[in-house]
């Protein structure tokens, strides 16, 4: 399942990446956050007491509840842009 | 080679928002080097949010007539000579130093003036079931539509106080979002209280027109003393239960319903981003409509500490038009500063109204102190350390009510955001004073939580 796109913005270039070990197609430009949403994938982090799922809270970079795992460094996925080839994980503690 | 990563200036401006880009454009037109830091990925602050690059709004979304300032300032500031650096995220800061992380590497900037126009972040109430994805801040829904061009889902509810509820109403239904309900828990005769402010401001008064046409048009309603008392859904948000609350702001529980939705924006006003500015020594202040705390500056924007200003979100909330006055006005302060130039009088008296507009605004929609009993035993409080508001309490019942009480006893606000989410609401609900101004944030290097290698490898001063 996806959501989609707002029509009439005009698309950018595809840029692939994975995210769990599964691929994703993003745009150029997109945030690993909002490339995730647009597939669905919201939960991109697991808290540490419960194991809850946690996902973007702010999409501005304040918050750190969107920190995931790219190529074995600790980022926030709403400030980060997607990179062709990239292996995103799910975070964990912040 | 750390050598490399230097740069000079005679002006660094932190925010590429309508503050700093105001700045930057009377600066750069005057002659001098401007260089202006912004973490996110393209000029625009906030309000003024660009699409990525390769995108186009070309009425998709739909925009307020007061953006075409926007347009006009984005348009000057492109073809200004300023040094624009995207992606840097400025986390350490001492009189005439600024340093940055942009993609992974470490920066210093050198600057004898420094103006500060960071903005604000989302107000965040806790209430049950909050942590659950799919539940966002009213800003971040924004920035997801206006900013990235992204559905935010099918179904959603919009809930919190304040002006910004609009915008994020208006953004959902550009992206064909069918939204269920727009909760404001001011009653309406609250809010009548910002009329001064909007009545007596061309520009207020017919962008509140827009934002009620745009509503009117969907037929949403904007219910006056509702809010939203909680979510539910199994890994991801699939319910809203929703009610009235009193004038305080105290949920009337036996007024609850449940709705399906998928996507929930919540946000109860903003905070000023004050925390450059208190690295930096400047004195602050806690606006009495217990907005936060905001930075201190004179009549001309001036800080406490010299050769630093601010402008904007920084100074107090107060919206677009007093942060692009006050960019102007810094500006004018700073070349004052440079060159001896008399700062203009109708420069400094357009700053004083709109602010003076904005305040009124404020007193309206200040926090209901009522709205901090939606969260229950359970619900998380401090999501960073996954606190609970049961320890929380125990932890002020302990060590006191001080934020530095309570994040001795329970970790509460010791996460990466700094107490940036859970601050502001943190005493409210831990030590049960809910009208107590909060206590100043604790600050702490990194200011954002960059590499460690990027500290290590910090230029020198
Ligand atoms: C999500 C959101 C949506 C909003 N929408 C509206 C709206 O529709 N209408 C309206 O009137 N008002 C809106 N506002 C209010 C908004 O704050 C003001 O209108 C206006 O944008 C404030 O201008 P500013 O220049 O003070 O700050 P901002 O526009 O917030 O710009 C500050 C900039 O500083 C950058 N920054 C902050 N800290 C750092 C750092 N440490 N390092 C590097 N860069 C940093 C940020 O990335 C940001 O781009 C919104 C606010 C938010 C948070
Ligand atoms: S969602 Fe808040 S930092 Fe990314």
């Amino acid at each position: 399942m996806t959501n989609t796109r707002i029509p009439g913005l005009g698309e950018r270039p595809p840029v692939e990446f994975t995210f769990a070990s599964r691929s994703v197609v993003a745009q150029a430009g997109d945030s690993i956050a909002m490339a995730l949403w647009a597939t669905c994938d919201l939960t991109l982090r697991q808290s540490s007491r419960d194991g809850a799922p946690r996902g973007v809270l702010c999409n501005m970079g304040i918050c750190y509840e969107c920190l995931v795992v790219v190529d074995g460094v600790t980022v926030r996925a709403c400030t980060t842009l997607v990179r062709a080839g990239m292996h995103v994980e799910l975070g964990g503690k912040p | 080679m750390s050598a490399d990563r230097v740069l000079q200036a005679d002006v660094g401006i932190v925010g590429a928002g309508p503050a700093g880009m105001a700045a930057a454009n009377v600066l750069a037109a005057a002659g001098l080097r401007v260089v202006v830091l912004d973490e996110g990925h393209r000029a625009g602050g906030q309000i003024f949010r660009q699409l990525p690059v390769g995108s186009h709004n070309a009425g998709a979304i739909a925009e307020p007539p007061s953006h075409h300032h926007g347009h006009a300032l984005l348009a000057t500031f492109d073809q200004s000579r300023v040094t624009l650096r995207c992606g840097a995220s400025v986390w350490d800061a001492r009189p005439g130093r600024l340093w940055f992380e942009q993609d992974g590497a470490s920066w210093l900037l050198r600057c004898r003036h420094i103006v500060l126009a960071p903005g604000a972040y989302d107000r965040c109430i806790p209430f049950p079931g909050w942590t659950l994805p799919g539940v966002l801040t009213a800003g971040a829904l924004q920035v997801m539509v206006r900013g990235f061009g992204i559905v935010p889902g099918k179904r959603a509810i919009v809930a919190g106080s304040g002006p910004l509820l609009l915008p994020t109403v208006t953004a959902l239904l550009s992206a064909g979002v069918h939204v269920v309900a727009a909760l404001e828990a001011s009653s309406r005769w609250r809010a009548l209280r910002a009329l001064p402010g909007v009545l007596g401001n061309g520009a207020r008064l017919s962008e509140a027109f827009w934002y009620a046409r745009q509503l009117l048009k969907a037929g949403v309603r904007l219910r006056w003393g509702w809010t939203i008392f909680g979510c539910e859904g199994d890994g991801r948000v699939q319910r809203a239960i929703i009610g009235k609350v009193d004038r305080s702001g105290r949920p009337r529980r036996e007024t609850a319903q449940t709705v399906d939705v998928d996507v929930v924006g919540a946000g109860f006003g903003l905070v000023p981003s004050i925390e450059l500015g208190l690295h930096l020594g400047c004195t602050s202040r806690w606006h009495e409509g217990g907005a936060g705390h905001a930075l201190v500056v004179d009549a001309e924007q001036r800080t406490s500490v010299e050769n630093v200003f601010a402008a904007g979100e920084i100074c107090g909330i107060g919206g677009a038009e007093v942060a692009m006055a006050e960019g102007h006005l810094a500006a004018h302060a700073v070349l004052h500063a440079v060159r001896g130039t008399a700062v203009p009088v109708a420069v400094r008296k357009k700053a004083r109204r709109e602010r003076g507009a904005a305040d009124a605004m404020l007193r309206a929609f200040a926090p209901l102190p009522g709205l901090h009993e939606l969260a229950q035993a359970d619900t998380v409080v401090c999501r960073c350390e996954d606190v609970t508001l049961a320890t929380a309490q125990a932890a002020a019942a302990l060590y006191g009510s001080s934020l530095r009480a309570i994040k001795v006893g329970c970790r509460a606000g010791m996460g990466p955001c700094q107490a940036r989410i859970c601050g502001p609401s943190l005493q409210a609900l831990a030590g049960r004073e809910p009208t107590r101004a909060m206590d100043l944030p604790v600050v702490q290097v990194p200011l954002k939580a960059v590499r460690s290698e990027t500290i290590v490898n910090a230029p020198p001063a």
